[in-house]
């Protein structure tokens, strides 16, 4: 442990002044005592600099986390609520990436009711695309390990996904809202009334990938993500075999199953 | 004391007294695929602190064409708080991930009662901010099992209980801790228009065999109240009065590594790539004369 100093003490307390500083809306009054410059401008306008800047970074890195939600609420808007967002979720470390963590859940209050309430859905996959980047990248396996496999012990092979592999189900349309607003132009329209949407995310390259599933396939996933055997997972999936064989072709063709228990010869 | 992996990844590449860039995201495939004549590059370790992703394989490919300097932004060393232990252990993971020549910090503060700010906020140039800094870089030099660089701020604002020069409290950080120097020619700049900083004072007051690198960059001037501020923006060319002043570091501390950070409106890397030549000649010109 790296223990606070003693010299430190009062050290704390010009820091804690300069915090309060930052946080004061407006800016106090001319003459701050504690700060000294040699020529106009004034103390407090200079602090305008740094106060700025904590709101910049902080709104910018929730920017890059949350570009969609960004494009369809506006830059004003998006501003606003960065600003409500702070204002509860401060930054508490010095990694700005995840700033936005709380952002989902947050937003989520914050719309509750609303006709906008569909963008905390939106914002949390957002957030998972956020996390996909983030994890590391393992071998994948292809599919023919499976051939050797004995029919009897299919059921009951455990997979392990990609770290980057994320899932979730929305009341939402939020996969197509997604989609829509990948390009530069503008998004087409989506219709939100049109019902539930599910989805995965995963990272293996240079960007995100999301991939839209059906529910049987989003409730099989999400089974053998937790760490079912595929006989189990297809029964707490309430699926039949041809969900998951389908579900299988796309992960393995995807390269999102990194290994098989008990072990199978590739 | 936690050291390094047994089996290097990379080859052992020392910082070479060239100019470096910026390793920005719209650079990662350009610098890799078209391998640009420049002596070093330089990232921002917290962006790499993720597990993988594209940005941390980007810079382990960079890193296997070039020199690395891994440069900190976030852990606000001179903050009465305590250090966030999280992430010094992340700059402890990158350091043994990318294996960089170099590895700096600021001279600043960032977080007080839990709240960061993630900006470089000024310390007072007082006896009690020398000993705090100067205590926790030796703290992260033993964690990280070697030696940090520190650079000096650009500042909006002094402090009326400042008693050292801007260089003097430096001198007596190095002293102390046993870090190196980063100098940031811009920043000197930026302090003397700013703050009335008289440069070649400053420049005295370092130690010239502490500074390992130099850092250059690109400004911009707000009006304030009808006065001019100068921002340290990192959004532009280097100005010539700032090449001007890099030539005179460069007379004062020796032919330094030197690096050209835009990291603001990042422009092509060709742009990038012409600063560095730039500040090149520069060193060469300075070093034939000197020699």
């Amino acid at each position: 442990m790296i223990s606070l100093p003693e010299a430190a003490r009062s050290l704390g307390e010009l820091q804690r002044e300069f915090a309060r500083e930052l946080q004061s809306r407006p800016a106090s009054a001319p003459g701050v005592p504690t700060f000294s410059v040699t020529h106009q401008p004034a103390a407090a306008a200079r602090l305008d600099v740094y106060r700025n800047n904590a709101r910049q970074f902080f709104r910018t890195a929730l920017e890059l986390t949350y570009p969609v939600v960004r494009r369809r609420v506006g830059e004003e808007y998006f501003r606003v609520l960065a600003g409500e967002y702070r204002d509860v979720h401060p930054s508490r470390s010095g990694d700005l990436h995840w700033v936005g963590a709380a952002f989902p859940a947050w937003l989520a209050d914050r719309l509750a009711g609303t006709e906008y309430a569909w963008l905390s859905e939106l914002a949390r996959l957002e957030w998972l695309c956020e996390e996909s980047m983030a994890a590391h990248r393992e071998p994948a396996l292809a599919v023919q390990c499976l051939a050797s496999v004995p029919a009897d012990r299919v059921e009951g092979l455990q997979l392990r996904l990609q770290p980057s592999l994320r899932s979730m189900s929305s009341r939402y349309p939020v996969w197509s809202v997604w989609q829509a607003n990948q390009g530069d132009g503008d998004a087409a329209p989506v219709d939100l009334s049109q019902g539930p949407e599910h989805c995965a995310c995963a990272c293996l390259d240079e960007r995100v990938t999301v991939y839209r599933l059906e529910a049987g396939q989003a409730r099989l996933l999400d089974a053998l993500a937790g760490g079912a055997a595929l006989g189990r997972a297809v029964d707490l999936a309430e699926v039949d075999a041809s969900t998951l064989a389908a579900l299988l072709g796309w992960a393995f063709s995807e390269q999102l199953i990194v290994d098989v228990s008990p072990s199978v010869q590739a | 004391m936690p050291g390094g992996p047994e089996t290097p990844r990379f080859a052992r590449r020392p910082i070479p007294a060239r100019a470096g860039i910026g390793l920005r995201a719209p650079h990662h495939a350009a610098i890799v695929r078209d391998r640009p004549a420049v002596g070093w590059i330089e990232a921002h370790t917290e962006n790499y602190f993720h597990d993988g992703g594209p940005g941390v394989r980007a810079l382990e490919r960079a890193r296997e064409l070039y020199p690395l300097s891994l440069h900190g932004v976030g852990l606000g060393l001179g903050s009465a708080d305590p250090i966030d232990r999280e992430h010094l252990r992340r700059v402890r993971d990158a350091v043994r991930r990318f294996e960089p020549a170099l590895v700096s910090e600021h001279a600043c503060w960032a977080h007080v009662d839990g709240q960061h700010f993630n900006d470089l906020l000024p310390l007072p140039h007082t006896e009690e901010a020398v000993e705090h800094l100067a205590a926790r870089v030796r703290a992260v030099q033993d964690f990280l099992g070697r030696q940090l660089l520190i650079e000096n701020l650009s500042a909006y604002v002094g402090y009326a209980t400042s008693q050292l020069r801007e260089g003097e409290f430096l001198a007596a950080v190095v002293a102390r801790a046993g870090c190196g120097l980063l100098l940031d020619v811009n920043n000197a700049y930026v302090n003397a228009a700013n703050l009335g900083l008289d440069v070649e004072r400053f420049f005295a007051d370092l130690p010239a065999a502490a500074v390992q690198e130099i850092h250059l960059a690109g400004h911009s001037r707000r009006a304030v109240e009808g006065h001019e501020l100068l921002i340290d923006d990192h959004g532009s060319a280097v100005p010539d009065a700032v090449w001007a002043l890099y030539a005179q570091a460069l007379r004062h501390f020796g032919a330094v590594p030197t690096l050209i950070e835009w990291d603001n409106a990042v422009p092509a890397l060709e742009v990038l790539v012409a600063e560095a030549h730039k500040a090149d000649t520069i060193l060469r010109q300075v070093h034939d004369f000197a020699a």
